[in-house]
């Protein structure tokens, strides 16, 4: 499989995921970490 | 929670929730723990399966999870376990700008917590990347690798639970990362146990999944949970009893129209006395043996059809302590034993797989068996109540015995073998002891006798 250089493994084939947020807008993962660090972290539940 | 979201501000960073509920889900949650960071909903855990949090190593979530959290919906209210511990985990990553990965912790058990120091340490911008070839890290593998060395001699100690554990240890998170839209797939006996967790993860995966099953009311069942389950749609039912050659010419007629990427031929039975099936067949010789023969034959056609054919033989680990028997395969004349009915099956089918693997080399189709280890399954229950009563304390769960068929049915590295025989995703032996091994003329009776049991007969 090919690795993009510079992105990890895990951050690439997350950035062009697009998922809605709470208020149905779509939002590209790989935009929340483009100006700063995150802490992503996937919950077992919601609600 | 609101006290780590300042604590990881106050590093210049931010928190991002990925929840698998729908957004109204995530409006509560936000609301009932005074949330102002990013909430972001996945119910088809596309995001789950690219982080390698679904199924893999661990299970991260349990496959049953969205199906709880659609009856939840259905009853109007929201999942409970949101007055529980809001903090329990599928997964924790810090990424940086630029895709650095800093920080990795998956959830191994329900409740455990990853170190909040560990991450807020990780958003620091000297923070060490950690380098990744997969998302599982190499001391684990070695770790896996080295208990498996301990534990594999004694063979059968490897077939429990502990064993899918130490087992799981060594699988790659990325190998069940795939999009399996456009295959359609086909198991038998999929309304229970490993066959209807085999089609639960491959619609997951979003195949196409035709569940081939004896009572179709209970294979109805199973295909809407199946749906509902996994937002997939192309989830069917296909009645067809596998001990019934009439009925497995029906279902291959309707089913040899489109072609067939993968096959899982998992029905099996053990009864207390000898059946005899409308064929003068025994029924478990039938069920395994005759009948996926007669039904791989027919589907020929269809599977080569594939790029990427696949055709998969559950057997059991019980195969290991059988010969081949091709003296009375029916049970004409020896006092009816289930349990010895199930391992003679069990080892032709590990031998059928090798016979069919020659058959089709050349071919797109790649043939392989495998056995599921100890899973703690209704047929297990139903048939072997002592066994069970033993040692349902190490049985694996059905899921876990799926796994290696889930693996071989949708890794593209699963199809490099052909007529191999694999537990828990690694190819291993057909024999412990030197007693059980056929000779070459027993395989080709094996080959004469599936075709002669199976062939049209004029009426």
């Amino acid at each position: 499989m090919e690795r993009d250089a510079t992105s990890s493994g895990v951050a690439r084939r997350l950035s062009n995921i697009e998922l809605l947020d709470w208020q149905g807008v779509p939002q590209r993962l790989g935009t929340f970490w483009k100006e700063r660090p995150i802490v992503l972290v996937f919950i077992r539940h919601f609600g | 929670m609101r006290d780590e979201i300042s604590k990881i501000r106050a590093r210049g960073g931010e928190l991002v929730i990925v929840g698998n509920g729908a957004p109204n889900f995530a409006a509560a949650f936000r609301e009932d723990f005074e949330l102002d960071c990013p909430l972001l909903v996945d119910p088809e855990l596309r995001a789950y399966r690219a982080a390698g949090l679904r199924r893999g190593r661990v299970e991260a979530l349990s496959p049953r999870l969205p199906l709880n959290a659609l009856r939840a919906l259905r009853a109007g209210s929201r999942q409970t376990s949101v007055e529980g511990d809001p903090w329990q985990l599928g997964g924790v990553f810090v990424i940086r700008p630029g895709g650095d990965l800093t920080y990795q912790y998956v959830s191994r058990e329900a409740g455990d917590h990853a170190p909040v120091e560990q991450i807020l340490a990780a958003l620091d911008e000297n923070a060490e990347k950690i380098p990744e070839g997969s998302a599982t890290p190499r001391a684990q593998v070695w770790i896996g690798q080295a208990l498996s060395r301990l534990v594999d001699p004694f063979i059968l100690s490897s077939f429990d639970r502990t064993g899918f554990r130490i087992h799981s240890l060594t699988f790659q998170a990325e190998d069940l990362e795939v999009d399996l839209s456009g295959r359609r797939c086909l198991v038998t006996g999929a309304n229970s146990g490993i066959g209807y967790e085999t089609a639960l993860a491959l619609a997951d995966l979003g195949a196409e999944v035709v569940l081939l099953c004896r009572n179709r009311e209970r294979g109805d069942q199973a295909a809407q949970e199946i749906r509902e389950a996994t937002g997939n749609a192309k989830v069917f039912t296909e009645p067809v009893d596998m001990s019934d050659l009439g009925s497995i010419r029906a279902a291959a007629e309707r089913l040899s129209s489109g072609s067939v990427d993968v096959l899982v031929h998992n029905a099996g039975v053990l009864p207390d006395e000898r059946v005899e099936t409308g064929d003068g067949l025994e029924s478990v010789f039938a069920t395994h043996v005759a009948g996926p023969h007669l039904l791989t034959r027919l589907l020929r056609g269809s599977l080569e059809k594939s790029p990427d054919g696949r055709v998969i033989w559950v057997s059991s680990g019980g195969m290991y302590t059988r010969r081949l028997n091709l003296r009375d395969p029916n049970w004409n004349e020896r006092d009816y034993d289930g349990v010895i009915a199930y391992a003679e099956t069990k080892r032709a089918q590990v031998v059928l797989a090798e016979l069919w693997a020659e058959e089709l080399r050349g071919s797109a189709v790649v043939v392989n068996s495998m056995h599921p280890g100890w899973a703690d399954t209704p047929s297990v229950k139903s048939s072997l109540p002592r066994f069970h009563r033993v040692t349902k304390h190490i049985l694996r769960t059905p899921a876990e015995g799926a796994d290696s068929v889930v693996w071989m049915a949708a890794c593209p590295r699963a199809r490099r073998s052909t007529g191999r025989f694999f537990f828990d995703r690694k190819e291993r032996r057909t024999h412990l002891l030197s007693s059980t091994r056929e000779t070459e003329e027993d395989r080709r009776a094996l080959w004469n006798l599936c075709e002669s049991s199976t062939v049209e007969r004029s009426q």
